[in-house]
């Protein structure tokens, strides 16, 4: 019975039991377990040697010498290929094979006990154990390597604030020997001036369970004090509860005198714009102002901030703020430097003329706008008065030539009528007196003097006025590109579109100063009297007429004008139709007088409020 | 009422998608709180004018400045109107499908932006234009009249 309960045991047991009888080692009992280990079905009484199934030699030969040798025998984690299925491949098993010699009744050993028992698991463990100190220790070099070659000092202080570690550089760096307390020395290379702040730093920042940054000067090897960062982090063991603190050391020092040489040169061009009794400003990239000098504060009398990104245009005369606003996003757009003459609001309410200039640098910081306000008020004014007296001279000097023009030209009849009298009486009547007959001669010289006077006083007023200058063969556009050259500031105050279309007519004879002054007079008018509520749009047209004589024709989208019932009297001297604007009211007469000296004549046609046409008719008669 | 015009940079380049729901989501929620205005945004740049009560405004800033999908927010300007410039809330960029866009309410290609209303002041039309030209680039135009 007990046998039997025995042999339940054993054939149950997790580890595989076999007995091997006699020198041929022949199987006895083989349990379960044991059966699953060899695979291959087992018959009692075969010898291990006949039918091995997957037990290698090297255990064989083993078991033949424990049977001779009656000494056990333990083999650790030992592999054995076991194949589960027949179709699938082996799998590494790893066993503790014991073999334990058997001996009944103390005579000579009669065969063995085969214990095997499955340590796959233990085995496994065991090797990525191994694998994961190889992998530790790869990595333990890294970081070695890493923090032996990198510039910075490294470092470990425990949660006490007791320095654990510290990289080789730092002994490079301070020259102190391996053997340094490095709690007792590194204090005191701190800079006295800095040294209670990093203390009280350290401490607060350990104490709070956080990390730092901070700059201190630390000694150098040669005595130096050197600006340090000192960045460290905890290590968190448990949330809230940091061990140890793992930090770096970067020595800044080049970085540090160099932003304190540009915050001190910055600080002194900054006091230097702020001494200067001009509005400095400058602006970002995309035109927003983002620093305006002292003065401008008080010649504005507002704050930077109330000012803004755009608000210098608001300190500008009414008028002038669309104009100037359009430059400034023009030369944004462009990068093309900022120039304008305006009237700017000071902090009493009077304006004061200025000129605003602005250029662009571009530098390793980026792109940025560098303005000035000029204050040339003074000047300004001196030029204006200067300026209404000479047009005041210029207009008397006009207004004699036309006046000697019209006298003489006045005169030419009244002039001919004598000289026609004259002869007639010298015809009719008779002269016995010798003397008469002198003074007759006298007489007609006298007249032939007047008469060649008045010629040469009108000669001159016509080349004064280019008026008898010789026609030639004129490109209608480069002419007119010219004139426009002379007029592009009003241009691009207005911002004002003009539309040239002389493909059909290209090219007019006639003399140079005077399209000059007749296309001067007409593009400078639609300018001027352009509608303040639209951008002006100009067209000029060259076109051949029906009678095939050319005609230019020169439109505007301006004001406007009210035309008097009969056309030709338009445009008399001094006359102006628009009072409101600046003129002397000379242009458009002697723009009609030019035409109509030289054969032509001009038309008019104009709605108020929607815009002008003039049509000049250069030639009325067919040209040779 | 108060507008506050601001320019910032996306944090990475936002699809036709993202546009979109910016757009559906911009307009529900302004059309909620009665707040109007316009949007730009071209590669990865952005800017806004909102305009509605300060209650109102303040704190929507708070939290577009807060928003994720952009940084480097710039208010460059914040102050008191007397009108409203748009009446609409709206928004203008390249969509990179042109297909559909066209037809969606709010939507608009930058060419046909208009012209700053005149209700603004000609500082702050300026304002505007520049922001424009910061988030649209120059267009191909020559300013010059006697180039042609």
């Amino acid at each position: 019975m007990r046998e039997q309960q025995l042999q339940d045991i054993l054939r149950h047991m997790p580890a595989g039991v076999a007995t091997l009888q006699g020198p041929e080692l022949r199987y006895g009992f083989v349990n379960e377990a044991m059966q699953s280990v060899l695979g291959s079905p087992i018959t009692e009484g075969q010898s291990v040697m006949e039918q091995p199934g997957i037990i290698p030699a090297d255990l064989l030969e083993v078991m033949q010498q424990v049977y001779q040798r009656g000494q056990p025998y333990v083999a650790k984690a030992y592999c054995l290929p076991i194949t589960t299925a027949p179709d699938t491949p082996a799998t590494q098993r790893y066993y503790d094979v014991a073999l334990e010699p058997v001996r009944e009744g103390g005579g000579p050993v009669s065969g063995l006990l085969l214990f095997a028992m499955d340590v796959t698991g233990q085995e496994e463990a065991r090797q990525r154990t191994h694998e994961l100190a190889i992998e530790t220790r790869r990595l333990d070099t890294r970081l070695r390597v890493l923090t032996e070659t990198v510039p910075q000092i490294t470092f470990t202080v425990d949660a006490e604030g007791t320095y654990e570690y510290v990289s080789p550089q730092w002994y490079y760096f301070t020259g102190q020997p391996p053997m340094t307390d490095l709690n007792a020395i590194w204090p005191l290379l701190i800079h006295p001036d800095d040294r209670l702040r990093v203390l009280y730093q350290t401490e607060a920042a350990r104490s709070a369970g956080v990390g730092w940054s901070y700059e201190y000067r630390l000694r150098r090897h040669d005595g130096q004090y050197r600006w340090m960062l000192s960045r460290a982090l905890p290590e968190l063991h448990a949330p809230d509860k940091p061990v140890f603190w793992h930090g770096a050391l970067t020595e800044i020092h080049d970085q540090r005198e160099l932003s304190e040489a540009l915050r001190r040169g910055e600080a002194e061009l900054r006091f230097l714009a702020d001494s200067i009794p001009e509005l400095i400003w400058t602006a970002t990239a995309e035109g927003f102002i983002d620093y305006y000098n002292k003065y401008s504060g008080e010649y504005s009398g507002l704050t930077g901030e109330e000012l803004g990104p755009a608000g210098w245009i608001s300190l500008l005369a009414p008028t002038e703020q669309a104009g100037a606003a359009r430059r400034w996003i023009h030369s944004i757009a462009t990068g093309e430097s900022y120039e304008g003459l305006y009237r700017m609001r000071r902090h009493d309410g009077r304006y004061r003329w200025h000129i605003i200039r602005a250029r662009q640098l571009t530098d390793a910081r980026g792109l940025r706008w560098f303005g000035a306000c000029t204050d040339v008020d003074d000047q300004h004014r001196l030029r204006q008065v200067l300026q209404t007296q000479y047009d005041e001279l210029a207009r008397t000097n006009r207004d004699l030539d036309t006046f000697v023009y019209t006298a003489s030209h006045d005169l030419k009849q009244p002039l001919l009528n004598l000289r026609g009298l004259f002869d007639e009486l010298r015809r009719s009547a008779s002269f016995d007196d010798p003397q008469e007959a002198e003074i007759i001669t006298m007489v007609d010289d006298a007249l032939h003097q007047l008469e060649l006077t008045l010629q040469d006083l009108a000669a001159t007023v016509q080349d004064q006025r280019g008026l008898s200058a010789p026609a030639e063969p004129l490109d209608l556009r480069s002419v007119t590109e010219e004139v426009l050259l002379g007029l592009r500031t009003q241009v691009q105050e207005s911002g004002a579109v003009l539309e040239l279309d002389f493909e059909q007519a290209p090219t007019l004879t006639y003399g140079r100063a005077n399209l000059r002054s007749i296309l001067h007079n007409l593009l400078s008018n639609a300018l001027k009297f352009a509608h303040p509520e639209r951008v002006p749009h100009v067209l000029l047209r060259s076109i051949p007429a029906d009678s095939g004589n050319p005609l230019l024709i020169v439109q505007d989208n301006g004001r406007g004008m009210v035309l008097p019932e009969e056309p030709a009297l338009v445009f008399q001297p001094f006359t102006r139709q628009h009072p409101q604007i600046g003129g002397a009211g000379v242009g458009m007469y002697l723009v009609q007088r030019i035409i109509s000296s030289r054969g032509g004549h001009l038309e008019v046609a104009s709605v108020v409020d929607e815009g002008t046409t003039f049509t000049i008719h250069w030639f009325d008669a067919l040209t040779a | 009422m108060i507008h506050i015009i601001y320019i910032s940079r996306a944090v990475r380049p936002l699809s036709d998608q993202d546009l979109q729901s910016l757009l559906a989501q911009c307009r529900r929620d302004n059309e909620r709180h009665n707040v109007t205005g316009v949007l730009f945004y071209s590669h990865g740049n952005i800017a806004q004018l909102i305009e509605g009560e300060q209650e109102i405004l303040d704190p929507l800033f708070e939290r577009i400045a807060q928003d994720g999908r952009h940084s480097n927010v710039n208010k460059l300007i914040s102050k008191p109107i007397n009108a409203r410039s748009f009446p609409d809330w709206s928004m203008a960029f390249h969509p990179l499908e042109n297909s559909g866009f066209e037809t969606l309410q709010g939507f608009l290609l930058p060419a046909h932006i208009m012209p700053p209303p005149s209700s603004l002041t000609i500082a702050d039309a300026m304002l505007l234009d520049l922001v424009k030209l910061a988030v649209f680039g120059a267009e191909p135009v020559a300013t010059e009249p006697t180039q042609q």
